[in-house]
């Protein structure tokens, strides 16, 4: 039992589905019958995921598993085979992570809802669909992974559709869009499967490359991309996102954002670099690097201009896998550790703020920006939570956001400078703009939810549970450690992942035989870690020691605040207080609008989104067919 | 043992260079200087005979010996916490730059894009502690303050993208100490032709980023009564006014170490310190002075409108020439 570990992968994909099943037979009646078997299940899975960190990432092992050992039989491979190298793992490390905090959060969060057993039925479908997305070595399986993702997350979208109707809404345009992705990657397997004869990922990707590229293999890469495109929430397939993000309850969001679009990116990475080995193309690289900045700017600029906490989360989170496919596409080694870095500082920075989104839903029964206030004093230590993700997410030092995101700025300057390609000048003075609208959207949510003066109804509000907080506790500290010791992460996790992507070879040869990938034309191409030196921990942690004793001197010092003041309660002008955080509801005074003179400014971009946003499954639905059709016409013209 | 005092020793030589020189105290000395010699010389150009040049220092430490009172509606911690982290973040750039004869404390690789992140800090601080004081007109104001934040972000970003491509030319040069290497050999950037539209871009950028007329819309004393500093008193509003003159000095190093290269006299790094804020008074004179004695106060949008076509026009010039070798 020497390589035991083998069997860990299907292990866990079988466990969470099953476990699926026996909430629905077992767990209808007794809440905790239900939830012991979930928690089980994601534990079970995480702690086998997480296992394979020793064979994987220290060994630099390829672990491949053939289902009922079917093995390839003259050349060809029949069976569906498990195959995970460090890509996968480091993408299945990022889904493990998601779905336990999320488990551990679920647990007091939904308490008050119904039908729980359908909930997590649901929740354990999404985990082991995402989980088998990023282990399955077969491009068939990989398809019907994404389908069961698609039609678990549709249906937890709708999961309260009782007390939010416009959570069917939500759940309706990702399930029209997410099925035009579907049937998109189904038709590239198939046209794939035309001109391959198998659906083994790793014969593929050395079929395609002795035979090189022919018109039905292109014509099935611009479909795959695109529909892959489509799962990622990349713009302009964006739409669904921001309603399926907001209506879901907020554990399933963390899930949306910390696994599914990543599964979609994840997707993207193993078309183009591995199954197709497109990325030496310069055009393919200008593709993805432009959607890539496209998604940030159009998902930071629509986020200031959101009124619900989710929400702006959810264009948050567009904007931030904007900053992943971009680095990807940049199709350097530098862009590649900065795109998987920062993919999994996303899932810690961005599934924090929205189980903090949560947390506040939960003690307050709204997540209205317009209708909050003042928590920071009743919820304090979801505030801190908050805080650490808000500043991770706009990148400032010394929090994980800041490490990754610095990483790409250099990686897409470096590239604009060996490609000389302006539009790569043009896309870094992006990356660095969006980090700063990112930072003032999220000035603007804490003043409007945590600072500021509570409404009357806020009055009573506590504290979430412990159940709750630990789950936030644990991804603030990762936020933390990632961005002190980002070092260590890159050269333990990341980098293992980014030898992945650089040597298919290995990926070919663990699944068909040694010398098969060489046969078919995939030499090796090894790559090492060029260190890249941001700062030194050790002066910044005296720094903030430093810092700390500054802050705690001042509000120690003797200042003297004020007895309780009686207010008028009449809302004289004199007396209105408001923080300039949301519409005018606490004051007559114009300019109320944080991003005011911004939006005045550039009031016809703002209008010509806010038309295309309109709201309209049919006009959605009309954007992903143009940008489908403009993919597919790209990769004829500049890839053939 | 010696390892350990060692060790010891940088730590306590880095404190030094946090706290004296030229962290915090040099930063607060030079900057409330600063402050003086533009009242002074405003007054002059306006035939007024204006205050003593150290006038800042007495209004600091007369602040800071008033009663702090924190309006009710206001969130303490954050209120009293928000001029501290402006104060550090400022005072930490100063060890960025290469003024002291061997090199900068934090001499990483990637100085250029911490600094732009530490310059937003100071912005930051002031919204959040405007926000936490819970007053209209902190409200305007902190509305204000973010947008001109927005505003000269852009051509910032695109002057120090221009100068890396300038100083670096196929390697990349994030690190200011690169940047002063490099014009140790080739000369002050500024007569680089090439770099004349970025280096006009910076000197317009630094008074928004300082915040003086004709861009002081955020705190707009005649208008909305100082904005977010409306409720301020004593120790905390004391601490927001040398947050000011610390970012002229600083704004005005950050030129100069960007376009005129290293002031480098080897021991003699005192005089070194000197030389470098005999520059930035020279500075501070010519982009905030002299705009602020001959303009009015701009409106909001007419600022972001001229930060993003003038300016951001001017760095662009400067980004494309430099892109192709110029």
């Amino acid at each position: 039992m020497s390589n035991f570990y083998v069997h860990f992968p299907v292990i866990s994909v079988m466990g969470l589905f099953l476990a699926a099943f026996l909430v629905e037979i077992f767990g209808n009646k007794n809440k905790h019958v239900r939830y012991a078997i979930s928690l089980i299940a994601c534990l079970g899975a995480a702690a086998m995921t997480f296992y394979l960190i020793v064979p994987v990432f220290f060994r630099g092992e390829v672990i491949s598993y053939w289902m009922g050992g079917w093995k390839p039989e003259g050349g060809y491979a029949f069976g569906i085979g498990y195959e995970i190298d460090g890509l996968g793992l480091f993408f299945g490390l990022l889904t493990a992570l998601t779905f336990l905090m999320s488990v551990l959060f679920s647990r007091r969060y939904m308490e008050r809802d119904g039908h729980l057993g359908h909930y997590y039925t649901l929740f354990l479908m999404l985990a082991g669909s995402v989980l088998g997305l990023v282990f399955t070595g077969d491009v068939f399986n990989l398809f019907i992974m994404i389908e069961i993702m698609t039609f678990a997350s549709v249906a937890l979208t709708a999961f309260r559709h009782g007390k939010h109707p416009e959570a069917l809404e939500g759940a309706f345009k990702y399930l029209v869009l997410g099925s035009i992705g579907s049937s998109l990657f189904l038709l590239g397997v198939a046209l794939l499967y035309l001109t391959t004869h198998t659906l083994n990922m790793a014969q593929i990707a050395a079929l395609i490359s002795s035979k090189g590229m022919q018109p039905t293999t292109l014509l099935a890469f611009g479909t795959m991309l695109a529909g892959l495109a489509v799962k990622s929430f990349v713009v302009p397939f964006h739409t669904p996102a921001a309603d399926a993000y907001a209506t879901a309850p907020a554990s399933v969001s963390t899930l949306f954002s910390g696994m599914v679009n990543k599964a979609g990116i994840y997707g993207i990475i193993r078309l183009t670099y591995i199954l197709f080995r497109t990325m030496d193309k310069e055009s393919l690289m200008l593709l993805l690097s432009i959607l890539g900045a496209l998604t940030m700017f159009v998902g930071v600029t629509m986020a200031l201009a959101q009124h619900d906490f989710k929400r702006l989360l959810a264009f948050h989170s567009i904007s931030q896998i904007g900053y992943v496919l971009m680095a990807v596409g940049l199709g350097t080694n530098l862009g590649l550790y900065g795109g998987l870095f920062h993919a999994m500082n996303h899932t810690l920075f961005k599934g924090l703020l929205f189980l903090t989104a949560g947390a506040v839903y939960y003690a307050t029964g709204t997540t209205n920006l317009d209708k909050l206030g003042g928590l920071a004093k009743r919820m304090p230590r979801t505030t801190a939570c908050f805080l650490v993700g808000a500043f991770a997410i706009s990148g400032i030092p010394p929090f994980n956001g800041f490490a990754s995101k610095w990483i790409i700025y250099q990686a897409a300057y470096e590239k604009a400078n060996l490609s000389g390609n302006f539009i790569y000048v043009i896309i870094t003075v992006t990356a660095l703009l969006v980090s700063v609208m990112t930072l003032a959207s999220f000035i603007k949510v804490t003043g409007a939810v945590f600072f500021g003066q509570a409404p009357a109804t806020l009055e009573k509000t506590k504290e979430v549970p412990f159940g709750m907080q630990l789950p936030m506790f644990i991804m603030s500290a990762l936020c933390i450690a990632c961005g002190l010791f980002y070092n260590q992460t890159i050269v333990y996790v990341v980098n293992p992942a980014v030898n992945a992507v650089t040597n298919p070879a290995k990926y070919v040869d663990t699944m068909m035989g040694e010398g098969y990938a060489f046969a078919n034309g995939i030499g090796p191409q090894p790559t090492t870690f060029t260190s890249v030196s941001i700062w030194d921990p050790v002066f910044w942690l005296l720094l903030f020691v430093i810092v700390t004793c500054a802050v705690t001197l001042v509000a120690v010092s003797g200042a003297r605040e004020r007895g309780p003041v009686s207010l008028p309660e009449k809302t004289d002008s004199k007396h209105a207080t408001f923080f300039g955080c949301e519409e005018s509801l606490h004051s007559h005074v114009g300019g109320s609008d944080l991003f005011w003179g911004f939006k005045k400014d550039l009031k016809g971009y703002f209008k010509v989104m806010g038309n295309l946003h309109s709201g309209k499954t049919n006009d959605y639905a009309l954007w992903v067919v143009i940008g489908v059709t403009l993919i597919t016409l790209f990769t004829f013209v500049f890839l053939s | 043992m010696p390892d350990i005092l060692a060790r010891l020793l940088d730590v306590l030589v880095v404190a030094l260079h946090v706290l004296i020189f030229p962290g915090l105290l040099f930063a607060a000395v030079g900057g409330l200087l600063l402050a003086g010699i533009d009242r002074k010389v405003l007054a002059h150009m306006q035939r007024r005979i204006g205050p003593p040049i150290v006038q800042p220092f007495y209004d600091f430490f007369k602040l800071m010996g008033k009663e702090t009172i924190i309006p009710a509606a206001a969130r303490p911690g954050i209120y009293k916490a928000a001029p501290i982290i402006g104060l550090v973040s400022l005072s930490l750039m100063m060890l960025f730059f290469p003024i002291f004869g061997h090199s900068a404390a934090f001499g990483g690789t990637a100085d250029l894009i911490v600094i732009l992140y530490l310059l937003t800090i100071p912005a930051v601080a002031l919204i959040i502690g405007g926000s936490a004081s819970g007053s209209p007109f902190a409200g305007v104001g902190i509305s204000r303050e973010m947008v001109v934040m927005l505003g000269y972000e852009l051509p910032l970003v695109m002057v120090l993208l221009a100068v890396a491509k300038k100083v670096g030319g196929s390697a990349l040069v994030f690190s200011l100490q690169g940047i002063s290497d490099w014009q140790l050999t080739n000369g002050c950037l500024l007569f680089q032709w090439s770099m004349i539209p970025a280096a006009l871009a910076f000197l317009l950028i630094i008074p928004a980023e300082v915040g003086t007329q004709p861009f002081d819309v955020a705190e707009a004393e005649t208008e909305i009564c100082e904005g977010p500093l409306i409720e301020y008193s004593g120790a905390p509003l004391a601490i927001f006014k040398l947050n000011t003159a610390i970012k002229m000095f600083v704004m005005t190093a950050l030129f100069s170490v960007l376009f005129l290269g290293d002031i480098n006299l080897g021991q003699y790094w005192l005089l070194g310190g000197l030389v470098l804020f005999v520059i930035s008074a020279v500075l501070t004179i010519l982009c905030m002075t002299f705009i602020h004695a001959f303009t009015a106060r701009l409106k909001i949008e007419h600022l972001f409108k001229f930060y993003w076509t003038v300016v951001a026009g001017l760095a662009l010039v400067s980004l494309v020439l430099v892109w192709f070798g110029l």
